[in-house]
């Protein structure tokens, strides 16, 4: 075998990793922060997030405090409200989501054996979008306008501009701007756990990290957009009043706990996942043993994945809403912990069939998962639907998910500082501070939590600011709060752990813990990830593969060189990983960095209302994009193919679905879907709860609707005839595209004369409002359609797109197709949908 | 029989089948409650009618998901082979998604069957 | 029913019925004696029993049903962390390795099968409880008690229907139900969404502006219990309770007489003063002029267990404090301050309030 491998003498090495290190080089000064490679986004998104965390920690011990005592008067109800809503939005929005984020970012690439994620500077755009808009959210709090209704932001009080004041903007236009960073970063890890994998690394031999985060960026992928939609018509009805969820003109509050639990059911796996995955790579290690039943973790994973997004109603058993509807949402809830107790005992069969060393990640770790069972536990007694009725927003339900998500993701995300601290500075954090911090948190946080489920079941309830004495609640509360200093004084140990000066160990030892997988060749050293992108044949390859890291290290593998002077690395089969790209990636650049702040401010000039200051970054925002598409996207390379090294020569420039490109268009596109559903359900949702869904109101007709149905379909099918043209010429395909163009906008116009032509007033009824958003958001996608159509008309003059680098075209018209559902879904419901039910 | 059953398919796509036909019949007895408890629809069917059409229903998936599972189960080789199926090979990937599907066929199994668990208990629209 | 028979040796019966301001009752605790499972775990674990506002202590057949559900599963769910916490420590501390073929078995039989039938038989279990404690009750069947309590931020307005549905009379903060009798609540917000709760009798359900909601309990054992809102609506929501009464269904009616008879005229110079000073613009008392509806009914408000929906005790001294200044009492209470008035004034007002029977 080895002889296939390259060989290169000492100066040709010294010359290769001359040139890539400069390729990869990361700059100082100033211009450090336009870097966009994994490790640094990596680190900073982590970091970001990791200080999110402590200052939500900050707030619960204010709370802890406010509750320690009946009838304190430390903090106000005001400013105790703002604490609690702020304590869970940040711990789910900044935190526990936004880490992963960082941890797949900044391992992934390595574990895969690629040299860099496809989309580099879409990380680095996700990373600053969430840095501006966690403060943006964090920050509101000490002005006193921070959001005060809750994580869940149930409306009517959180539409009452009078009780929630700005901080409900606030939340609803930050957030929504972190959501879209989310939606990017799973693009960007689908993408790249599905196509970036290192030569050989069939789905049977991927990292168990790895498939736990593409079930989890899948997930991402249909549960955000629904909160997307969800926040569309709740920031309608707060800045213009259109009444999606005030009952007096048709509208239900109710449709937004479905849109919001619907994202947040899922959410808690979303954060789950990922900590067990690191779990799976740390069990492994420290038993010295490959992972026993590796399937079984890919149907828990896989199962866990789709069961999640049936229990959303187990949130709303105390609506209302029929017995049988809740008893479904039960044994959904009830049939998710089967994959949850494989995930469990997969871990313990491991370490049964190995020999486990007893370390500082393993500690936390275990005790993570002792704490996580009584979370499961809970978890299947409150989804049980007459326990709930009782447990429902009192103490036991704080107990429970803190149970869940401490010991399920904060323990094992610790129990991962600690393991990969070494991946990325070359150092061991404390073995003795890591067994202080781990008593300490472990001891607190049962002290903190277990007698929560007690004051919970004696009727305390959720978000009181105070309480009465002599209830039954008095000695359970101040002991959660002694708990809770003693769980924080755990985690400031861990800060300082981490933040202490450090000696370099004395030799360098790249795999400290003697781990299996891929990841343990970096150089924390080197920014380039992979000297050279080796051939995987297991799971476990440094345990397996005899000499690999030295042939990666000398260059032995592919793409060893970076000739081209540019950042390069290998795109592989979906199934069987057969090298079938060099893809060149987005280097170091200010664009993405002025997109983020320019996205950021069209968000917070929105928030205030101040419109022209909102069309000014709006349109800063889109050159920024505009821009970075044209330089940064499908350049037509010097030539056809490449030598990756080994004797293979492999394309440069794909198009179609051999692309990421066209990927992340199909990716992106189902999520927005998933949002444009939400809508639609919102639609037929306001039709069973009312015996008239129109209200006598009259609705868009069905002509004008016909009419854009019509033109959008023959602007999809100019679309298509364009992408056929252009592999035969230039000159038909511009024809087509202007036509399409036209068409569009004739379409465009058509979809807004239906309701406006009937005089539908959006604010009267709820009825009008929810054709008026259906139509918007087509019409919105429309103009996106119609920018995208201009784009390829340029670039095909410019010379960038031809018949045969038609990358442009080609997503264009992936984009079309769901353009044309879309248009088809909408003007057919709102078109015709009043006649039928008529 | 022969060609009732679907060739061996090349993809990822395979190993969701089950799990979609969990989700289908979940949105369908879901919206199909909704639907009729909220609006009443054609007020001459029981909600018993209702009951045993999801009956069926159910057991329709169920009868989809055991399919899927003879499937997973041919591509897993008829469990010629013991995990883990960890070896560089086609073969081995082959058994690895067969068992793995087979596997989430069977969870698959379990949920949609509890599904009928609250079709045989409640038997009224009631809040 | 023998109220004493049922009292166990931890515990003291709550026998009062006047002025049950929750401050006042302490180490009240379980009345009832439940099953073993209460010896076993509550009186050790909880120190002491809990109380009128613990699901634990149940004085109603749904919440009866529900601690049963509980301590079954308390039990079942303690038993299987031992298991699995057991097995984690002897996975990390055996001498010997165990094959990989047994520790395969070990994630089938304990991480899926188990858990399958387990959970099958729970969630059976669960599903078959729930039309059995919050059975159906169709509209026509007009023999049952009907109450209709209305959130409001941040109290509570309780109207007691007839059999044909119009309202025999108002309260407010105050829920008196007869003791083995099914009483239907509907269930109504006009503001935000609150959430009716009484733990001892059993689960909560909403109460969502737009939705009418119903929701049925039955009292088994006569007492003075405490409810409370339980989702949040804002910035008193932690001081949104109410006082629960399940009376022995004799005293229940008669004070269903004595309360469609109260009236607030016979302390003269207090009414006069009331409505002088306009409080009569938001409340009402039955008998007299003051027919306000934005606030709290005030009839026989003396009875009442407490001042601002279970914030203070109900006594003189806290009435005026509550009108001098209901915002320093309760932040955001719609009421507006009165502190203009002159003291004695106050005090007087709320001596008639107190008064009224």
């Amino acid at each position: 075998m080895n002889e296939e491998l390259g060989n290169f003498s000492p100066q040709e090495r010294a010359a290769q990793e001359e040139r890539l290190r400069k390729v990869w080089e990361t700059p100082k000064g100033i211009r450090y922060w336009t870097s966009v490679n994994n490790s640094q986004i990596g680190l900073w998104y982590g970091v970001t997030a990791f200080a999110f965390m402590l200052f939500a920690g900050l707030l619960a011990l204010l709370m802890r405090l406010q509750l320690a005592v009946p009838e304190n008067d430390l903090i106000s109800a005001d400013l105790f409200n703002q604490a609690f809503t702020l304590h869970g939005t940040v711990m789910m929005f900044l935190f526990a989501v936004p880490i992963f984020e960082a941890i797949a970012i900044f391992l992934l690439p390595s574990m895969l054996g690629a040299r860099e994620l496809p989309f580099p500077r879409l990380s680095a755009f996700g990373f600053w979008s969430f840095l501006i808009g966690g403060i943006f959210v964090c920050g509101s709090i000490f002005f006193n306008a921070a959001p005060n209704a809750g994580w869940f932001m149930y409306p009517p009080l959180a539409t009452d501009e009078e009780y929630s004041g700005i901080g409900a903007d606030i939340w609803l236009l930050g957030l929504s701007f972190i959501e879209v960073a989310s939606i990017a970063a799973a693009v960007e890890i689908i993408v790249g756990i599905m196509k970036c994998r290192a030569p050989g690394m069939r789905i049977n031999l991927m990292p168990m990290f790895a498939w736990y985060l593409l079930i989890v960026a899948g997930m991402i992928l249909f549960a955000f957009p629904p909160l997307i939609a969800g926040d569309i018509l709740f920031e309608m009805e707060r800045m213009f009043d259109w009444p999606f969820f005030d009952a007096e003109r048709g509208g239900d509050p109710l449709l937004w706990q479905h849109l919001f639990w619907i994202f947040g059911h899922p959410e808690v796996y979303i954060i789950f996942l990922p900590a067990i995955a690191l779990m799976a790579m740390i069990v492994p290690t420290f038993s010295q043993r490959p992972i026993v039943g590796y399937s079984w973790i890919v149907l828990a994973a896989v199962g866990t994945g789709f069961l999640s997004f049936g229990l959303w109603v187990h949130h709303m058993f105390a609506t209302g809403l029929p017995q049988i509807s809740l008893a479904f949402f039960s044994a959904a809830s009830e049939a998710v912990a089967i994959p949850t107790a494989v995930q469990i005992f997969v871990f313990i069969a491991t370490m049964l069939a190995g020999r486990v060393i007893f370390s500082v990640p393993m500690l936390f770790g275990a005790g993570g998962l002792i704490i996580f069972v009584i979370g499961g536990l809970t978890g299947v007694m409150v989804a049980l639907v007459p326990f709930d009725w009782q447990a429902h927003d009192t103490y036991f339900v704080v107990a429970h998910l803190h149970y869940v998500l401490i010991g399920g993701m904060l323990f094992p995300v610790v129990a991962g500082i600690y393991y990969y601290f070494p991946f990325f500075t070359g150092k061991k954090l404390s073995d003795f501070w890591g067994k202080v911090a781990f008593w300490l948190m472990f001891s607190g946080f049962n002290i903190a939590f277990f007698p929560m489920h007690f004051s919970g079941l004696r009727g305390m309830p959720r978000r009181v600011f105070t309480y009465p004495e002599g209830i039954g609640w008095d000695w359970f509360n101040l002991l959660s709060t002694v708990g809770a200093f003693i769980f924080a004084a755990g985690v400031a140990t861990l800060v300082i752990d981490i933040l202490r000066p450090k000696h370099r160990p004395h030799e360098r030892n790249l795999n400290p813990w003697n781990s299996g997988t891929l990841e343990w060749t970096n150089d924390p050293q080197e920014s380039w990830g992979m000297r050279s992108v080796p051939i995987i044949t297991s799971r476990y390859p440094l345990w397996d593969q005899p000499d690999l890291r030295r042939n990666i290290e000398e260059g032995r593998y592919y793409l060893p060189d970076a000739k081209s002077g540019e950042r390069e690395t290998l795109v592989t089969s979906v199934l069987d990983a057969e090298p079938i790209q060099c893809l060149r990636v987005g280097g170091l650049s200010y664009v993405t960095i002025i997109a983020a702040i320019a996205l950021g401010g069209v968000f917070i000039a929105l928030t205030f209302h101040w419109w022209i200051m909102t069309i000014g970054f709006a349109i800063i925002t889109f050159i920024a994009i505009i821009v970075w598409l044209w330089t940064g996207t499908a350049p037509i390379p010097e030539a056809p193919e490449i030598d990756v090294g080994l004797g293979l020569k492999l394309p440069i420039y794909v198009s179609g679905p051999a692309s990421v490109g066209w990927w992340a268009m199909f990716i992106t596109m189902v999520g927005d879907g998933t949002a444009f559903a939400s809508l639609i359900f919102g639609y037929f949702f306001y039709w069973t709860i009312h015996e008239d869904f129109t209200a006598a109101v009259p609705g868009p007709g069905a002509f004008w609707p016909i009419m854009a149905l019509v033109f959008f379909v023959v602007a999809w099918g100019l679309t298509l005839l364009a992408r056929e043209f252009n592999n035969k010429g230039a000159a038909g395909a511009r024809m087509a595209l202007v036509a399409a163009f036209t068409v569009t906008v004739a379409a465009s116009v058509a979809g807004l004369a239906g309701p406006y032509l009937h005089g539908m007033d959006p604010t009267a009824n709820v009825y009008p409002a929810t054709v008026w958003i259906l139509a918007i958001w087509t019409v919105a996608h429309a103009a996106v359609g119609a920018i995208m159509q201009l784009y390829c008309l340029a670039r095909s003059f410019a010379g960038k797109m031809t018949a045969e680098y038609d990358q442009d075209i080609r997503n264009v018209a992936l984009y079309w197709h769901f353009m044309a559902v879309t248009a088809v879904v909408t003007f057919g419901v709102i078109g015709l949908f009043p006649m039928v039910s008529a | 029989m022969k060609s009732v059953i679907p060739r061996e398919v090349e993809s990822l796509w395979t190993l969701f089948t089950a799990p979609t036909v969990w989700a289908l019949h979940f949105i369908v007895c879901y919206a199909t409650v909704a639907i009729f408890c909220a609006r009443g629809l054609a007020s001459d069917i029981s909600f018993d009618t209702i009951r045993l059409a999801l009956a069926i229903f159910t057991l329709l998936a169920l009868a989809i998901i055991v399919l899927s599972a003879y499937l997973a189960w041919r591509q897993w080789g008829f469990g010629s082979g013991d995990p883990p199926h960890d070896a560089p090979t086609r073969k081995d990937r082959r058994y690895f998604q067969g068992f793995a599907t087979l596997l989430l066929s069977g969870l698959s199994f379990v949920a949609v069957a509890y599904m009928a668990i609250p079709l045989m208990f409640i038997a009224e629209c009631q809040p | 029913m023998d109220d004493d028979r049922l009292t166990g040796p931890c515990c003291r019966p709550i026998r009062s019925k006047r002025s049950l301001g929750q401050q006042g009752i302490k180490g009240s605790c379980c009345r009832s004696v439940r099953p073993i499972a209460s010896a076993l775990f509550l009186c050790p674990l909880l120190v002491s029993c809990s109380g009128i506002q613990s699901a634990l202590d149940p004085a109603g057949r749904e919440a009866a049903h529900v601690a049963t559900l509980f301590f079954t599963m308390l039990i079942g769910g303690a038993v299987i962390w031992l298991a699995v916490v057991g097995l984690l420590f002897y996975a990390a501390r055996k001498r010997r390795v165990h094959s990989e073929k047994g520790a395969g078995q070990l994630i089938l039989w304990g991480g899926a099968i188990f858990p399958t039938v387990v959970l099958a038989a729970l969630l059976a279990y669960a599903v078959w409880l729930m039309p059995n404690i919050r059975p159906w009750f169709q509209e026509e069947a007009g023999s049952v008690r009907r109450i209709e309590v209305t959130g409001e931020q941040f109290w509570w307005r309780v109207r007691y229907l007839r059999q044909d549905g119009t309202v025999a009379f108002e309260t407010a903060n105050e829920v008196r139900i007869p003791v083995g009798e099914r009483v239907i609540f509907s269930l109504r917000s006009p503001d935000v969404i609150h959430s009716f709760w009484i733990p001892v009798l059993g689960g909560k359900m909403d109460m969502i502006p737009g939705r009418d909601n119903q929701l049925t309990l039955m009292a088994e054992k006569s007492g003075t219990y405490r409810g409370v809102c339980a989702e949040f609506c804002g910035s008193s929501h932690a001081l949104m309770a109410f006082t629960v009464l399940a009376m022995e269904p004799q005293d229940f009616e008669a004070w269903m007489a004595a309360r469609q008879g109260a009236s607030g005229a016979e302390d003269v110079e207090g009414l006069a003063l009331f409505l002088k000073q306009g409080c009569d613009g938001c409340h009402a008392i039955s008998g007299t002029d003051a027919r306000g509806t934005i606030g709290p009914d005030l009839t026989a408000f003396g009875e009442r267990g407490s001042v601002g929906a279970g914030t203070l005790e109900n006594v003189e001294d806290h009435i005026a404090r509550f009108i001098r200044d209901p915002g320093a009492i309760k932040p955001e209470a719609r009421m507006p301050h009165f502190s203009m008035l002159p003291d004695a004034e106050i005090d007087r007002i709320a001596a008639y309030l107190k008064g009224l029977r």
